[in-house]
């Protein structure tokens, strides 16, 4: 009863496969085919990113502008998180001190601790917590208003946890890390668990693709 | 009544060697605050070659005011800290306290435990058994 629906519904199929075949070998000889990844997902198309203003740890202030003219990777966190963030943290000061260690690299990408507790997390804060993962690396606090501006492009979620103490609260908070290309658009983003070697091998390779592809 | 209390006590104090053979805990460390972090978190592994569960209740330590047991866990991306209360090391197994998943966590005191340090923390099964383990600070990813 059913075979004939399936013969049907499969000659057609058989029929596009040339024609993949053929459009793959194209695109294979115009245009560079995306990069393996190990832990980064690769935006089809970066993604534009609209203008924001927060303030980073020396009260300067952080826009989109920052974002541009290098590569970027970005951790949304808070500094009363023991586990997670310091994780991460550490993970990407490994990242940085790898890439310093390739002379392929070129310049170091800037890391970006943004925080999504903003009434914790005063510029003076952040002064003494970032640096202490690497002495690059730059700490963004804000307006909620402005820090939700940046972070609703990304797909990147937080809330405070309803019931822990006035002051002992918990923030959950999305532990991807963001990559934004020297135009500062959203480029990739590598999900937990993160491995310093594979963020450095990842970073490469994109960042090759993106040269390749301009 | 009172003297039952106390030969019940003595009995467990004498059952206490016996016990902690049974437990064995390895790798314990806390992670160095970075400046300005107001709270902390320890890791440890302990192992339970006894053939019955263990059940971790609590943790204390002088040097800390008091120590939460946590769990950090990623849902769909998200990042989050739940409590728990108790913490079950199955008989002939083991349970790993390690970065991104169980956790001790504790405020950070006035004196900040730096990289080199050691502090005690002593852990408080249901059974009433104590044990205690020197934790080296550490600062690491
Ligand atoms: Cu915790």
């Amino acid at each position: 009863m059913l075979k004939p629906e399936k013969t049907r519904f499969f000659l057609p199929l058989l029929a596009i496969i040339p024609a993949l075949l053929g459009a793959l070998l194209l695109t294979g000889c115009s245009a560079p085919e995306p990069p393996e990844l190990r832990q980064a997902t690769l935006l089809p198309v970066a993604k534009a990113v609209a203008d924001f203003r927060l303030t980073d740890q020396a009260g300067r202030p952080f826009t989109l502008d920052n974002l541009k003219g290098r590569w970027t990777l970005a951790f949304f966190g808070y500094t009363h998180c023991p586990d997670v963030c310091p994780t991460s943290m550490a993970m990407l000061g490994q990242v940085q001190r790898n890439l310093a260690k390739d002379p392929s690299t070129g310049e170091l990408p800037q890391v970006v601790f943004f925080s999504v507790d903003p009434e914790r997390d005063t510029p003076e804060l952040l002064a003494s917590f970032v640096p202490y993962f690497h002495d690059s690396f730059i700490g963004v606090t804000g307006a909620a208003d402005e820090i939700l501006k940046l972070t609703r492009q990304l797909g990147i979620i937080y809330g405070k946890v309803e019931g822990s103490g006035s002051d002992d609260y918990l923030v959950d908070h999305s532990a991807a890390i963001i990559l934004f290309d020297p135009e500062g658009r959203f480029r990739a983003l590598f999900n937990i668990p993160h491995k310093p070697e594979y963020i450095v091998a990842d970073l490469q390779a994109i960042k090759q693709y993106y040269e390749a592809t301009r | 009544m009172k003297r039952i209390l106390l030969a019940l006590t003595l009995a467990a104090c004498s059952w206490l060697p016996v016990a902690q053979a049974e437990v064995q805990v390895e790798d314990a460390w806390v992670r160095e605050a970075p400046p300005g972090a107001r709270m902390l978190a320890a890791y440890l592994t302990v192992n339970n070659s006894g053939a019955e569960d263990l059940v971790l209740v609590e943790v204390q330590s002088p040097a800390f005011s008091h120590i939460m047991l946590h769990k950090s866990e990623v849902v769909d991306g998200v990042a989050r800290m739940v409590h728990l209360d108790e913490i079950v090391i199955p008989a002939q197994g083991s349970v790993q306290l390690q970065p991104g998943g169980m956790h001790l966590m504790m405020p950070a005191p006035e004196a900040r435990p730096s990289a080199g340090d050691r502090v005690p923390l002593v852990l408080i099964f249901a059974d009433g058994n104590r044990l205690e383990v020197q934790a080296d600070v550490r600062k690491k990813p």
